[in-house]
């Protein structure tokens, strides 16, 4: 998959987790673009992603993340 | 030493602010805040300061190591590190109370280990947790000098009861530093602010908190339990904050920017706000440290809740009331998420406010009581479960005589200096009647806390137990 095939399936799961199908991600969307996007709601979120991607993120990873540009990077190194 | 002694602040502080202002070096200056910090702690702890430096030079070792050695092994030097520092809060702050319920629970007669607990230590180790996780996680450089990684840990302002300063907040300043005139007036501006709440505010709200819910309380009223819980849910805010107050003020003195530690709690509109404004140096540390870990290989919001929540209520003390306190704002937190922001802001404000109030009340009773038989009595005097009737001349006469105190209190609630700084910026002349007003009440608060501290045998900060 290249990084729009990615960001594609990843607006899929944000959609869902938030429940907002108007979601679209950017590289620089972040939680203050999306209102229930908080630490609690990011687990769920993590969750989703690790589930639809078939992939685990570092502890690291989710605590450090600041915005979709840096999930997607994740997942296309993961994808490699 | 705490702040909240004259010692403290008329021969301690002026003698280490005049020795930091001798030397000009900035290595000569950072060995003279090491100094008065070893002598700070050493006060109360004389032989057991060994443990804080064994920490400061452990972890010194471990932040290096983590980043030195790459794979597993740095792997298994964080996996040290951790093992270490909470095996040190384990056995300082946890062991006997293990041992009591291990005894409780199987019926054994093991000994239990009375070990008293290490002045700031839930504080100091978790700063230093804090650095070797980002260390490993390359957030941050380790500290290569010695000398301005024992800064670092021991910084007097924040060693005994925070706020938890992180490593990356102060790196650049350990560094290199400076004092502007700012930072002298407004860092003592905010230390007396702090001394005020606690001499002038907490310890007389603690006196009528004593006098109500410290004794047997079986012949409690509703309205006299009620007003008991009110006063130490305002005296423990007080307490906490000016000390926290004190803690940023002192570190701006030196010019260090610590991260604000209470951002007027009972503003909030919900107790997910509440905790956003409470002590949020150990918010922000679970939320970055200990929420993002998958538990048994499951990554799920309500099992990495339940596990904030209760590392939140432990955190605070080895006792059941506590670990019951943090998961009852655990158990808020998650009906709030249930039911979401949007439907949540769709509530009235002011059934809002009265519910987390209410939350919020009744949750510091549950903190204040580690019997937990008397906990129990607290809840049944709080409704209508005891036949001790509904109000008693004690709280009438305690109110009437404590009326300015309470008014006062409530008033110091709100952000006040936030109002006075919009004021401000109206005009030039606002500004200066404001800063010569804001210097006046600066010195009669320190004249009159003085006065108080005289006549006072002075209270620790409840937070030093913890």
């Amino acid at each position: 998959m290249n990084r729009e095939q990615v960001r594609a399936k990843l607006t899929e799961v944000f959609q869902d987790v938030f429940d907002d199908d108007d979601i679209v991600l950017t590289d620089t969307t972040s939680a203050k673009d999306i209102e229930d996007w908080d630490s609690l709601e990011h687990i769920n979120l993590i969750a989703a992603v690790e589930r639809a991607f078939r992939m685990r993120f570092t502890v690291r990873e989710v605590s450090g993340m600041k915005n979709v540009g840096e999930m997607l990077d994740i997942l296309m190194e993961r994808a490699k | 030493m705490i702040f909240s002694s004259l010692i403290f602040v008329y021969l301690f502080l002026p003698l280490c602010l005049i020795s930091y202002a001798a030397v000009k070096n900035l290595r000569y200056r950072n060995l003279v805040l090491v100094i008065f910090s070893l002598i700070f702690y050493a006060w109360g702890e004389p032989t057991r300061i060994i443990y804080l430096l064994l920490s400061a030079v452990l972890n010194y070792l471990f932040g290096i190591g983590v980043v030195k050695y790459k794979g597993k092994a740095s792997k298994a030097i964080l996996g040290v590190s951790l093992a270490y520092n909470i095996g040190m809060i384990g056995v300082f702050k946890y062991s006997g109370f293990l041992m009591e319920n291990i005894n409780a629970i199987f019926g054994a007669h093991f000994p239990v280990p009375e070990i008293a607990q290490l002045v700031g230590i839930s504080f100091y180790t978790f700063q230093v947790m804090s650095y070797v996780i980002d260390c490993y996680w390359e957030k941050v450089e380790p500290q290569k000098d010695p000398m301005k990684f024992l800064l670092y840990v021991s910084l007097f302002p924040q060693l005994i009861a925070g706020p938890i300063v992180r490593y990356s907040t102060i790196a650049a300043e350990i560094d290199n530093r400076r004092t502007t005139l700012a930072d002298l007036s407004g860092g003592l501006s905010r230390f007396v602010l702090g001394l005020a709440k606690k001499v002038i505010l907490a310890d007389h709200l603690f006196r009528i908190v004593d006098n109500f819910l410290g004794g047997s309380m079986e012949n409690l009223t509703i309205v006299g339990t009620w007003y008991g819980v009110i006063m130490y849910s305002l005296y423990i805010y007080f307490d906490f904050s000016g000390y926290s107050d004190m803690a940023i003020g002192l570190g701006r003195i030196f010019g260090f920017h610590f991260n604000e530690n209470f951002n007027h709690p009972f503003l909030c509109k919900d107790i997910t706000e509440f905790w956003q404004r409470w002590h949020i140096s150990l918010g922000s540390f679970f939320r970055d440290y200990l929420l993002p870990l998958s538990f048994f290989g499951v990554r799920n919001k309500y099992l990495s809740l339940f596990m904030v929540w209760f590392c939140t209520g432990i955190w605070h003390g080895a006792s059941w009331n506590y670990i019951i306190w943090g998961l009852y704002y655990g158990m808020f937190i998650m009906l709030e998420a249930k039911l979401g922001k949007k439907k949540m802001r769709k509530i009235p404000l002011p059934i809002r406010h009265i519910y987390n109030k209410l939350v919020i009340i009744i949750g510091f009773g549950i903190f204040y009581f580690e019997d937990l038989d008397k906990l129990l009595l607290f809840l049944k005097n709080l409704t209508f479960f005891n036949s001790n009737g509904f109000v008693g001349i004690a709280e009438q006469a305690s109110f009437c005589n404590n009326i300015f105190l309470i008014i006062a209190a409530v008033i110091c609630t709100f952000p006040l200096l936030d109002y006075a700084k919009k004021l401000s910026e109206r005009s030039l002349k606002t500004q200066a009647a404001l800063s010569v007003s804001g210097t006046v009440i600066s010195v009669i608060l320190l004249l009159l806390s003085s006065v108080l501290l005289v006549d006072a045998t002075t209270k620790a900060f409840l937070y030093y137990r913890f």
